[in-house]
């Protein structure tokens, strides 16, 4: 009880933190989704930092160390490919959207092709996609109560009230609120991530130099990609590095935090500095590695638990409540960035698109409210009904939010590309994700995704070459 | 001149974290005891802010 405890009192009071740091509860639009486009360098950094380092990082980086070995180290990259695409995609993306007042990114999609249509497709896109993403973080919740529990209270109560209580916290105090609420995350995060990447490794081998000696000795093989061509093969590796780099910033919730900077240049100083970050993961690898060592023959998705059940076999229960109140946090302090953003979404530009809102008693800002609700309770049903493994559930999410990658970039660097070829090369781009969910491609262990972005890139350029001959006045959209 | 070094500069960690992966995939030399290609990896990370810092001042100058 004494773990769970120490669970209940952090989050409590980074709840608590948070509510008292935001001075005046948001009451515009503007105010709850993206802050009112007033954050400052260091706020703009815990807060992205808050929400790229979920439960998954924390969890998976050490699951997949512990199951697969080198190809794990595609977490480690693609970020900070991510960070380098982000400086050149950002400071654009925030000045058209400061120009013309978008608050999400579909918001671009329905002004700049001038197609609401759009506009309603990338927005049930962004929205349907965020769902999966969202239940994975409620079942590292689940994994991380059994942990500081040790087995003795029902998960799944547990989960939905913690989810609960984060849904009806950023219900009432938006991005702000997750920003300082972030920034006790991630300070917390980076003590229990120094603990069992570097403590456990010094404290059971010496050191982690040492450590590695004797995983060499046992298990070399799995520091090296195997061949080109299989399933987690060199191919894939730079593949999936290119596709989940590139498309880095495409959810909602990195939108909306990008909106949220108060200059270009807040965001091109992020960009720098947030690979720094990244450092992290080598440490959650760490933690993985020695847990292959200290607990080994785990398979499946309980490898997810690895170095959770290293820290609760080996160290008191204030520990174990310490390192569990960290993962927590990794996986609500992200949640509610995502329910806060895909609500915006669905209430400007699913509902929005068929419904005027007046200023009066039910205006936009009640209508976001009330979204956010509506996709926590849509996230805790498709939850408790679909069950998958963590990763099944992270590759649907990303492929599917890259494909609206060639959009923004159309709309900010081709102006003459149209609402037909983008809708089109999207839709192609999705049926490929979705497709490959059942069916496997089978092209020498490249990435699924990657194949799916490029077939959305030739079709936006087939399209657009073809429209452009016909009737080239079309095309000149505005922007 | 500006333009050039807007390509190249952030490049280098790209290529350096993709397409080289191929030429350094193995466990020797180590780096501080980690193994290989996961040293490299890590290096670059690390690296990484300083390419886009001399980018950022690169794209400061008049």
């Amino acid at each position: 009880m004494i773990a769970l405890g120490i669970v209940a009192i952090i989050l409590g009071g980074t709840v608590a933190f948070a509510f008292a740091s935001v001075r005046r509860l948001p009451q515009d639009p503007a105010q709850l989704v993206i802050g009112g486009r007033s954050l400052g360098t260091i706020f703009l950094w815990f807060l992205l930092a808050g929400e790229v380092y979920t439960s998954f990082t924390f969890l998976g980086a050490a699951g997949w160390a512990y199951g697969q070995g080198a190809p794990a180290f595609y977490i480690l990259a693609y970020g900070t490919c991510g960070y380098i695409f982000g400086y050149f995609l950002l400071p654009a993306l925030w000045r058209r959207a400061k120009l013309r007042g978008y608050l999400t990114g579909p918001d671009l999609f329905a002004d700049h092709f001038q197609s609401r249509t759009l506009g309603l497709i990338t927005g049930i896109v962004q929205s349907v996609a965020v769902i999966p993403y969202i239940t994975l973080q409620l079942t590292a919740l689940t994994i991380l109560f059994s942990i500081a529990g040790y087995g003795s209270i029902n998960v799944t109560l547990a989960a939905t009230v913690a989810f609960f209580l984060i849904a009806i916290f950023v219900f009432n105090v938006g991005l702000r609120g997750a920003a300082w609420a972030s920034i006790v995350k991630d300070i917390i995060v980076l003590g229990a991530i120094l603990f069992a990447g570097i403590a456990i490794p010094v404290q059971f081998f010496g050191s982690p130099a040492a450590m590695f000696d004797r995983l060499i000795a046992t298990h070399a093989p799995m520091f090296t990609f195997k061949d080109w061509t299989s399933t987690h093969g060199l191919l894939w590796y730079i593949s999936t590095v290119l596709l989940t780099g590139s498309s880095f910033f495409m959810g909602p919730h990195s939108i909306a935090a990008t909106f949220s900077a108060n200059s270009e240049n807040t965001l091109r100083r992020n960009a720098i500095f947030l690979p720094f970050y990244q450092i992290v993961l080598l440490l959650a690898f760490f933690a993985g590695f020695a847990a292959l060592l200290i607990v080994p023959g785990l398979t499946g998705t309980s490898v997810d638990q690895s170095f959770v059940l290293v820290v609760q076999h080996n160290y008191p229960p204030w520990v174990v409540g310490f390192i569990a109140s960290a993962g927590v946090l990794c996986a609500l302090i992200p949640a509610s960035a995502l329910l806060l953003a895909s609500g915006s979404v669905v209430a400007r530009n699913v509902v929005g698109t068929f419904v005027a809102y007046s200023p009066g008693k039910f205006n936009e800002t009640l209508a976001i409210r009330i979204s956010i609700l509506v996709m926590a309770l849509l996230s805790l049903v498709m939850w408790w009904t679909v069950k998958a493994t963590l990763v099944t559930y992270l590759l649907l999410t990303y492929n599917a939010w890259a494909q609206l990658l060639p959009g923004y970039i159309c709309a900010l660097r081709f102006p003459r590309v149209g609402a037909w070829a983008v809708g089109s090369g999207m839709l192609v781009g999705l049926a490929i994700a979705v497709y490959t969910l059942w069916h496997t491609l089978g092209i020498a262990g490249i990435n699924p995704g990657f194949v799916a972005l490029a077939a959305n890139i030739a079709t936006v350029s087939l399209v657009t070459l073809v429209t452009q001959k016909k009737e080239p006045a079309v095309q000149s959209t505005t922007s | 001149m500006v333009y050039s070094w807007r390509f190249v500069l952030p490049s280098i960690p790209v290529v350096m974290l993709t397409l080289a992966i191929p030429l350094v995939n193995r466990i020797e030399p180590r780096i501080f005891g980690i193994p290989f290609l996961a040293g490299w990896i890590a290096i670059w990370v690390l690296l990484t802010p300083l390419f886009l810092y001399a980018l950022y001042r690169v794209e400061k100058q008049p």
